[in-house]
């Protein structure tokens, strides 16, 4: 998944200085979508365009009463837009009818909503069976979409909403969204309303379903972290729903476009930027010095004294990290085995530097290990060298962005 | 520090005294349901037999004894019935599409006024409504001043509104979010209706059927006053003889009927309420 959205993410920079190359089909586009709320003087939302490529997950953030929902719901229009037009995948949907629009397009949100004088089955049923599809086909769909999200068809079928907890319920509101599988999904900060916990871990789930559907998603949530978790792309908005930036996390933690974004994105932006690179993408310390536990002592002690290092790591015979080993502890008369310190604070390469720099506040070493799949050692990971690549990404970025303006076309009719 | 544990039979008293609670809360759940289903009944059935020891044990003279003819009591609880069902019926087949009409989008603003009249409307005790009806009946030519017609439309007028008020706002209590999500699935206004708002609203709706068909039995009692028949007549013949047991007969059962209707309508309240809710 990170590989791919990184290659994506790397692929949009290219268009951005090319200005007219496509990245992917364009899903769902907003073009000057406005809604003005009767009686209202001011439009909630005003003149929004937009483009949703396929198969992306495009978040709307911005702070409350921004019109995020207002936008969002326009999409289906559970909302009518006052004006503009709104294209999905190349039909104009502004004027047809809104049933079968909605047919076409999964719907969830955060008060879930489900129909609770009916089952769990009938609530999940509730668009196939608008499609008229005939019995079998439902009932196997159903099991099916239960089973995606993790629910057993034969506990939780014939329960009633009520029966089931919270997070349950959000699932069921997932797997019904799905049930027609529909290319588009609207998802109103569908993981608002529930616990910390099992909102990680619903999101988690949500992630790696969608790694395999590769829905066009519109996504609304308040809260920024959210947003750089689920999003392909952000879209900040400013109040009317004005797009303040539009654009993927990364480019949006290092490049905030105004000072609207910065407040928004807040202080921890270089933190959130942690959790987004993963130990593959910067460079591990892989000559630091090695040695077996079954080496002779006074080989491993003339070693650590001819090199630079302060300390050693000891590997097993599986190439797994055992223990590490400074010059006094060889003051001690016992076997490597059970010299200095056993080796922890391991991360693999596609752990977020976030988790990196935990393990090593956490281990005693001031380091991280990095290991494959297996546990076997590949390289070490320190602070200095998260900082640096910290550094560079920002220099780059900057670098990237000072190139993109001067070539920018658009930059030069502005 | 002591490190002996604490010893395992205690913990397992506390477990059997909580599987014992949990035995008896089980056993008081069964019990009031037995109560809750046979109880009134059961009651009714005390009620009506010392009622009838007591008529049977009052010395009756000619004039109790005819008021109190089984044949002319039954023939009251006849009427009386067919007051209150012929009424209760053609009211839920008014108020019920006018409160699904009043809660419509279109016309929703006007809610709260229907739903405050229909709330003033309770207020008027039954006797004044009725009185005024009657008055209405008797002003007006070429309405029927007697006879069952106005009896019934004075009894459809009394529990409209508690029904049409019941109806819209058991239809306006329905979560917006479901009504939402039912729409963002593409279900037409009309299907929402019927698959969602009405089931969720019929709680809400049967508990005003059962209050307007109470109140009907109540209320047919004062059918007398246009000549409509039911048992209202006996507890008049009570009065106007002067005659207690008559008078208590009348009141009685006029009593024992509003409560066995009220048992009826809860009972199909109950089977009706969709199971999840
Ligand atoms: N039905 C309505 N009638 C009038 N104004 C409305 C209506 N719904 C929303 N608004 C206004 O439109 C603006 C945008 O509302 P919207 O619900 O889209 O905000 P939001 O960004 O989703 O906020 P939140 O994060 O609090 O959910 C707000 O100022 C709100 O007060
Ligand atoms: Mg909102």
């Amino acid at each position: 998944m990170t590989d791919q959205t990184n290659d994506a993410k790397q692929y949009d920079k290219e268009t951005a200085i090319g200005g007219d190359a496509q990245v992917g089909e364009t899903m769902i586009e907003l073009r000057e979508l406005t809604k003005r709320y009767p009686g209202e003087e001011t439009p909630a939302v005003d003149r929004v365009s937009m483009e949703i490529p396929k198969g992306e997950i495009v978040v709307f953030v911005g702070p409350s009463g921004c019109g995020k929902t207002t936008t969002l719901k326009m999409i289906n229009r559970i909302i009518e837009p006052t004006s503009g037009s709104i294209i999905i995948d190349g039909e104009d949907v502004t004027n047809i009818d809104p049933n079968h629009l909605r047919r076409r397009i999964g719907y969830v949100i955060q008060q879930i909503g489900l129909f609770p004088h009916i089952t769990i089955e009938g609530n999940v049923g509730t668009v196939p069976r608008l499609l008229g599809w005939d019995k079998d086909r439902t009932n196997a769909r159903i099991d099916e979409l239960l089973d995606i999200v993790g629910l057993d068809p034969s506990v939780y079928r014939s329960r009633y909403p009520k029966e089931l907890s919270g997070g349950q319920r959000q699932r069921v509101g997932v797997a019904r969204a799905l049930a027609a599988d529909p290319p588009v999904l609207l998802m109103d900060e569908p993981f608002g309303a529930i616990d910390p916990i099992t909102r990680t871990r619903l999101q988690n789930e949500f992630l790696r379903l969608q790694e395999e559907l590769q829905k066009t998603i519109a996504f609304v949530t308040h809260d920024i972290d959210e947003a750089i978790k689920m999003g392909d792309r952000i879209a900040i908005l400013k109040e009317q729903s004005h797009i303040a930036q539009f654009a993927t996390p990364e480019e949006i933690l290092t490049n905030p476009a105004d000072e609207f974004v910065e407040d928004f994105v807040g202080t921890g932006a270089t933190l959130k930027r942690l959790k987004l690179t993963r130990v593959r993408d910067i460079e591990v310390v892989d000559d630091a010095l090695i040695g077996r536990l079954d080496e002779p002592r006074e080989d491993l002690q003339k070693r650590l004294n001819e090199s630079e290092w302060t300390a050693m790591l000891l590997l097993d015979k599986d190439n797994k990290p055992a223990r590490w080993l400074r010059a006094p502890d060889f003051r001690h008369d016992r076997p490597a085995a059970e010299l200095g310190l056993p080796a922890r604070a391991m991360v693999e390469k596609q752990a977020t530097l976030s988790d990196a720099l935990e393990e090593m506040l956490v281990g005693s070493a001031g380091v991280a290990i990095v290991v494959d799949g297996r546990g076997a050692f590949e390289g070490i990971l320190d602070v200095d060298s998260i900082i640096t690549s910290i550094q560079t990404m920002r220099d780059a970025d900057a670098e990237f962005y000072r190139a993109a303006k001067l070539i920018d076309p658009a930059d030069e009719v502005a | 520090m002591s490190t002996t544990l604490t010893p395992p039979e205690a913990d397992v008293g506390a477990r059997d005294r909580a599987i014992a609670e949990d035995k008896a809360a089980d056993s008081r759940a069964k019990r009031a349901k037995l109560v809750h289903y046979y109880g009134m009944p059961l009651f009714l059935l005390v009620v009506t037999i010392a009622l009838l020891l007591y008529i049977q044990g009052s010395e009756l003279d000619s004039i109790e004894t005819r008021a109190l003819a089984t044949d002319v009591q039954l023939d009251r609880l006849q009427q009386h019935l067919l007051l209150t069902g012929v009424s209760t019926f053609f009211v839920l087949l008014l108020a019920i599409p006018l409160g699904i009409a009043a809660t419509r989008p279109r016309v929703r603003r006007y809610a709260p006024i229907v739903i405050g009249l229909g709330n003033a409307g309770q207020a008027i005790p039954s006797l004044g409504a009725l009185a005024l009806l009657f008055f209405l009946f008797r002003t007006i030519d070429w309405l029927p001043s007697t006879g069952t017609i106005p009896v019934v439309v004075s009894l459809i007028a009394y529990s409209f509104l508690p029904i049409l008020r019941n109806t819209m706002v058991g239809l306006d209590q329905v979560d917006a979010n479901v009504l939402e999500a039912g729409r963002g699935m593409g279900m037409s206004n009309r299907l929402v209706l019927r698959r969602l708002e009405l089931p969720l609203a019929v709680p809400v709706i049967l508990a005003g059927v059962r209050t307007a068909l109470v109140l009907n039995v109540g209320t047919a009692a004062l059918a007398f006053l246009f000549g409509g028949g039911g048992l209202g007549e006996t507890i008049q013949a009570g009065f106007q003889l002067n005659r207690r047991p008559v008078l208590i007969f009348g009141a009685v059962s006029v009593a024992i009927l509003a409560l066995l209707v009220d048992y009826l309508a809860g009972l199909v309240e109950e089977f009706m309420t969709p199971r999840g809710l």
